[in-house]
């Protein structure tokens, strides 16, 4: 019998909240009461994650956050900084004994990954995992990706994409040469696409969540069904948000 | 002394150091690994800042520490590797 995975669509949070319900997941699968889940969601207002190793004030301008009305927030998972905007991201939590999880961390990235990839496929976008972290189309990165391993359970979650304004976020992220700082914006809009891009239309957040879906029932062969976070998850989410993502001490730590 | 040293991995990620260090005794003060690497578990980095404090600033000590610290605690990480650590911190070194 095809395995029942849950399948959870949040709307647009806060990144405090968005980082906390992907903690709370964890942890409440970690101990067996939920089932693996897939989450889609997004961020309102727009916000800058960090990877969790990065040094908050070196990659972020926190004047112009405010200025500009962009939240910040330190991600659990390491890797880069990045500007969610318009954008569909996706979690996935599952144990790491898992037949379908490798204990080889970058082959699981890629498993993963294999899940978006398939998704893109059906809006007939041609992508490739790109080691360590990424999703590229044509050799433009449209994903990227970040996994953590707490309480021998995985967590990776990932954006795509649908449209990026690459000036908007440079106001934002530090450069660390200011006089180049031309040179790097032309650099990325190079280096970075998006489903907008590629495909010269507009998707909504409900047509790419649903191809992802399918992407991600075919790749692990599973089904997805809607469900929603339990009470304890809330409960778990909110005290998350409280003391860590939505916390100076969190998001200043380093 | 605050001294800051940036270091793109060959075929990895980046590794940005901020150091604080004794010139006179050639020791680190205090040490903070960041960058968009990734390491698990996520712990193992503030342990090993930890462990790096009162050490000299020198390339085949902060090797063997490093290298010894990743077996010993089976850290695994992408992006980075004792080698770039190293490199990354000794570039510090005015």
């Amino acid at each position: 019998m095809t395995e029942e995975w849950r399948l959870l669509e949040t709307g647009l949070k806060t990144a405090a909240e968005n980082m906390a319900i992907d903690r709370a997941i964890l942890v409440a699968h970690s101990q067996n009461k939920v089932p693996p889940t897939v989450r889609f969601y997004g961020w309102n207002p727009p916000a800058i994650s960090i990877g969790y190793f990065q040094n908050l004030n070196d990659e972020i301008d926190l004047q112009s956050c405010k200025q500009y009305k962009v939240d910040y927030v330190r991600r659990i998972t390491g890797g880069g900084a990045v500007f969610h905007e318009d954008e569909v991201t996706y979690s996935l939590v599952i144990q790491e004994n898992h037949p379908q999880i490798s204990k080889n961390i970058l082959e699981s990235y890629g498993h993963i990954c294999q899940a978006i990839i398939q998704g893109l496929f059906y809006l007939e976008i041609d992508s490739k995992y790109a080691p360590i972290n990424d999703i590229i189309v044509n050799g433009k990165k449209i994903s990227g990706n970040a996994q953590t391993r707490k309480y021998q359970t995985v967590l990776q979650h990932g954006t795509i994409l649908m449209d990026v304004d690459v000036d908007k976020m440079f106001r934002i992220l530090k450069v660390p040469n200011e006089k180049i700082k031309g040179k790097l914006i032309a650099n990325v809009k190079e280096r970075v696409t998006s489903l907008t891009h590629e495909k010269n239309e507009k998707f909504t957040f409900k047509e790419v969540s649903d191809v992802l879906r399918m992407g991600f029932e075919e790749t692990f062969d599973v089904n997805l069904e809607h469900g929603e976070l339990t009470e304890e998850e809330k409960e778990l989410a909110h005290s998350f948000e409280k003391d860590y993502f939505g916390s100076k001490e969190w998001n200043h730590l380093r | 002394m605050q001294t800051k040293s940036i270091y793109k991995v060959p075929n990895g990620k980046l590794i940005k150091i901020f150091l604080d260090y004794n010139s006179e005794s050639n020791t680190i003060a205090s040490i903070q690994i960041s960058g968009d690497f990734f390491a698990y578990p996520e712990e193992s980095i503030h342990q090993l800042e930890e462990q790096l404090k009162g050490k000299q600033l020198e390339k085949n000590g902060l090797y063997d520490l490093i290298n010894s610290f990743v077996q010993k605690n089976k850290v695994e990480f992408i992006g980075i590797n004792p080698e770039s650590l190293t490199e990354a911190v000794m570039r510090c070194q005015l």
